[in-house]
């Protein structure tokens, strides 16, 4: 540099200081020699009493007294005009553009002949000598800064920089714009650079980082020099990199896709937008990141959303996890990107749900019948099939989707959609609550596998999963409630603690009156057994000769059990009326006014034989016990005998006697003749003949779903009542609307049952149709 | 590179009469000038740092100051300018110990000035604008030595320029 020629090498000794008051020329001659020294050789070093002279010299230049230059108002010293306001400094910095310009030049012509990683090394050495000269050359000007600048910019002097800034604006001008002006050669080598890398490439990224830094450093806000503008970074760098960057991947993506499956391009495209967060983190200006990971998101996923989307089948049908979880979290990412995979996730559970039962029971009939093997179906092999799809499913959602919102939602759709119709159900709504209440009864029960070999309380959980699903509620309900007294009767539930357990998950799904009748019929258990103990105990007293025959009883609610009496007219036996009278007293003593049924068809008995060598115990029906009590008088009885003797009508008398016969017990060899046996054998002691009659078990189904009809009609009603007592009057839409969306937690009302129920209203006058309109009517108080 | 924990770390200064002080780094750096230039030079035990424009006399005084101050935490860079301008108040340390003659109260301005430590600096002028305060023209070149240098003209059309801070 021609300017430095005047300095000696190495460590710089200036020679002495130029006296305080030197003149222009000297002043700069000695500063000069210093700065170039600064710019040019640092780091050769610099002693203290070099930068303490450097520093001296431009203090004492700008402190300098003003009287040479003052020559009195008006006169033509530093800033011509308010010349006591002067200070000295213009000199030195006009001097100091000068040379920092002169400086850039050949830093430029360096640059001239350099292009791509050469001109980027380049550059980049030479921004760090320059800023770190210029730094030390701003501390040097301090007292410039401090004063004479300060004072130019206060008064709003355009084009002023204090030392440090000014060198920018000089690099910026006379080196930076001349190269990007040459087909924006800088920024398309550091662009070229980093498509090295994504190809795979080793490069230098410190080398990009400082090139980058410096078109962030260059951003000066003109107004305000302590601002940082990122205007340089955003048009010399910024835009042309996001357009190379959405070049690049588009030009990849595509060829990506047309050679190799969608499962390794998800896998890529992660990878790809992970590379850009790092990228950015190392070697970019933070305020990049949202718009280039919007960009590449917008190139790698929505542009190819569509042929993901399309592989989500395949995925889902060969359970490949990983690819879930990658083609998820890449369409989570834009907008809009789940919602189409939602619903095809929803429609292929439903078709999962739906082909699981089709494997059990064979493909629906004509009309929406139910499929061939519906009859048959075990309960446990419907819910274990159900329950199988809806696991899976479920750890689909939890594992590959993160048990996203909206997923489950999709699952639980078609969940709901396929527990509740489905090849069979055929078109009824009840079976499926059916074959729940009954795998639940089944698991509750005494001697059942599931209770023995797995966890109860789990597989009590896997009902509630799908009983969440059930459509009416209200049948699994009564189904379980009659199930349910059927265990607590004939005492074959399994413990009281799953028992409880069950009904407090019921609760807890369905609310306090869902489970009221369960709980009450466990109290009446409870009351029943201490009503018994006491009986027993008072009995011990009063009748010490009867203790030979044992005696318990049940007193169950009627509102609360679903059990009828028997309609025919039993005859006490006589061995037991003496208990039965004195039960009757005792318990009419104690609730005076309550009204004993009798219910016999649901007693048992346990009878000792004594007629034959061996002593068996007979566990019996009461109407089999009654039978068995007249053989005690006689060894053969007609049928009419029997019904006249028992009161036990002939229909289900002959059932009762089959059984008997069946067991051996009696011997039937003529027409309506039945014998005691004299001969019975069993291998065991304790025989039980109190197998159910068929005619009950066909029943109970049917006068189940009779009951759950009568509920509901009565259900309908009192929520329409309930609704138009607090609206007054209502129209008719708004009103079925309204009572359907109160009602649909228990069961799914029919608008024609809803209808039939207003017209009841109507005519019971409990509401009316309002004068002159045709669809709104009003409460009746 | 310096970090103020470093108790023990000396820095030497050579007056420009030539005389060496040695003070603490925490106390020298007081001056911004001196840590600006440790900053950018590093430290070295064996340099004395020159600073040739303040005698010995005058730099023991601004060292007293700095070494009082030496836990004062540094001043925010523009932002307090105009609150620390507005208030001719001064703390009572700082006031006993700016009682000197009128000669090293203005060495110590400059010192002050040069050395880049802006709290004296601020000192000493407020000193200077206290003894100003209320006093006549004539008084106050009386009092600093200054001779009228204004034609009557000149003294005339100042006073009515600046008519509106007059006191009154």
């Amino acid at each position: 540099m021609a300017s430095s020629s005047s300095a000696t090498s190495g460590a710089l000794s200036l020679g002495s200081i130029p006296p305080a008051g030197a003149d222009l020329e000297t002043t700069w001659k000695f500063l000069e020699s210093g700065i170039d020294h600064i710019m040019c050789r640092l780091q050769a070093g610099m002693s203290y009493s070099t930068y303490m002279s450097l520093y001296t010299t431009s203090y004492n230049y700008c402190t300098q007294s003003r009287i040479q230059g003052h020559v009195g108002l008006g006169g033509g010293g530093e800033g011509a005009g308010k010349s006591g306001a002067s200070l000295m400094g213009s000199d030195l910095y006009n001097k100091m553009t000068k040379y920092l310009i002169n400086h850039l030049m050949s830093v430029r012509e360096g640059a001239e002949s350099l292009v791509d990683e050469e001109l980027l090394q380049y550059y980049a050495k030479e921004w760090t000598r320059y800023t770190t000269g210029a730094n030390y050359i701003h501390r040097l000007f301090a007292y410039l800064n401090r004063h004479w600048v300060k004072r130019e910019k206060d008064e709003g002097r355009k084009g002023v920089y204090p030392v440090y800034t000014l060198a920018l604006v000089q690099w910026k001008q006379v080196f930076f714009n001349h190269i990007q002006s040459k087909s924006a050669k800088l920024a398309n080598a550091v662009l070229r650079l980093i498509e090295k890398q994504r190809n795979g490439e080793t490069i230098d990224q410190s080398l990009v980082k400082k090139v980058v830094d410096s078109f962030v450093s260059l951003g000066l806000d003109e107004t305000d020099t302590s601002k940082q503008s990122l205007d340089v970074y955003r048009e010399h760098f910024e835009d042309p990199f996001l357009q190379a960057t959405e070049k690049y991947y588009k030009h990849e993506s595509d060829a990506f896709l047309s050679e190799n499956p969608v499962s390794d391009y998800l896998r890529r495209a992660e990878e790809r937008l992970k590379e850009e967060e790092d990228r950015v983190e190392r070697y970019l200006n933070s305020c990049t990141r949202k718009t280039l990971i919007l960009k590449c998101e917008d190139v790698l996923i929505r542009g190819h959303a569509e042929t993901m989307r399309e592989e989500f089948q395949t995925l889902l049908d060969f359970d490949k996890d990983e690819d879930l979880q990658r083609m998820y979290a890449l369409l989570a990412r834009i907008p809009d990107g789940l919602e189409p995979l939602r619903k095809k996730f929803e429609e292929h559970v439903k078709k999962a749900g739906l082909s699981a039962v089709v494997k059990l029971v064979g493909e629906p009939g004509a009309g929406g019948a139910a499929g061939a093997g519906a009859e048959t179906l075990e309960p446990k092999a419907y819910v274990d099939a159900l329950l199988e799809v809806h696991r899976k499913n479920s750890e689909t959602v939890t594992r590959s989707f993160r048990g996203e919102a909206g997923f489950v939602a999709s699952l639980d759709k078609a969940c709901r959609e396929f527990v509740n119709r489905n090849s069979a159900t055929g078109a009824s709504t009840t079976k499926s609550p059916e074959l729940l209440a009954k795998h639940a009864d089944a698991l509750l029960r005494k001697n059942n596998k599931v209770a023995e070999e797995q966890d109860l309380e789990g597989a009590l959980n896997e009902v509630m999963v799908l009983f969440k699903y059930i459509d009416d509620k209200d049948v699994f309900q009564t189904f379980y409630t009659t199930k349910l007294s059927k265990r607590l009767i004939h005492g074959v539930s399994a413990s009281d603690e799953s028992e409880a357990s069950m009904i407090s998950k019921l609760k807890e799904a369905c609310g306090f009156e869902y489970t009221n009748k369960l709980q009450r019929m466990f109290t009446d258990m409870s009351l029943s057994k201490d009503l018994t103990d006491q009986f027993k105990a008072r009995m011990e007293q009063s009748h010490p000769e009867d203790s030979d025959m044992s005696f318990s009883i049940m007193v169950l609610g009627t509102n609360f059990w679903p059990l009828s009496a028997p309609t025919n007219d039993f005859h006490v036996p006589k061995d037991i009326l003496p208990t039965y009278e004195r039960f009757k007293n005792y318990y009419q003593a104690k609730h005076s006014g309550r009204k004993l049924t009798w219910l016999w068809n649901y007693s048992k008995n346990e009878l000792r034989t004594n007629y034959l060598n061996q002593k068996y115990i007979l566990m019996t029906s009461s109407y089999q016990m009654a039978v068995l009590v007249q053989y005690n008088d006689f060894d053969t009885l007609s049928l009419d005998e029997l019904v006249n003797a028992t009161g036990v009508g002939k229909e289900i008398l002959t059932q009762v006697l089959a059984l008997l016969v069946k067991a051996k017990i009696l011997i039937n060899e003529e027409k309506e003749q039945y014998d005691l046996n004299p001969n019975f054998k069993s291998k065991k002691i304790r025989v039980n003949l109190n197998q159910p009659i068929k005619a009950e078990v066909k029943a109970e189904s049917t006068d189940v779903l009779k009951t759950v009809d009568e509920d509901r009609k009565y259900v309908i009603q009192a929520t329409i009542v309930r609704i138009m007592k607090a609206r007054k009057t209502m129209k008719h839409q708004p009103l079925i609307q309204e009572v359907i969306s109160q009602i649909s937690q228990r069961f799914k009302p029919n608008v024609s049952d809803i209808k039939k129920a207003i017209d009841t209203l109507l005519e019971k006058e409990y509401m009316e149709r309002v004068d002159g309109t045709r669809d709104t009517f009003a409460y009746v108080a | 590179m310096s970090t103020t924990e470093d108790k023990t770390r000396k820095v030497k200064l050579v007056t420009s009469d030539n005389e060496e002080f040695e003070v603490d780094w925490e106390v020298a750096t007081r001056s911004v000038l001196i840590k600006h230039m440790l900053e950018d030079i590093g430290e070295s035990e064996e340099q004395a740092i020159p600073l040739p424009n303040v005698t010995a006399n005058v730099l023991k005084k601004v060292l007293e100051w700095c070494e009082h101050h030496r836990k004062d935490p540094e001043p925010a860079p523009e932002s307090s300018d105009d609150n620390r301008k507005r208030t001719l108040e001064i703390g009572d340390w700082d006031a006993k110990f700016i009682q000197v003659d009128q000669e090293m109260l203005f060495e110590i301005i400059l010192a002050a000035n040069y050395l880049d430590i802006k709290a004296l600096l601020d000192v000493g002028c407020k000193t200077v604008a206290n003894m100003i305060k209320g006093k006549q023209p004539e008084e106050i070149r009386k009092m600093f030595n200054i001779v009228n240098d204004f034609t009557p003209e000149e003294e005339a059309q100042i006073k009515k320029e600046n008519e509106w801070a007059e006191d009154r």
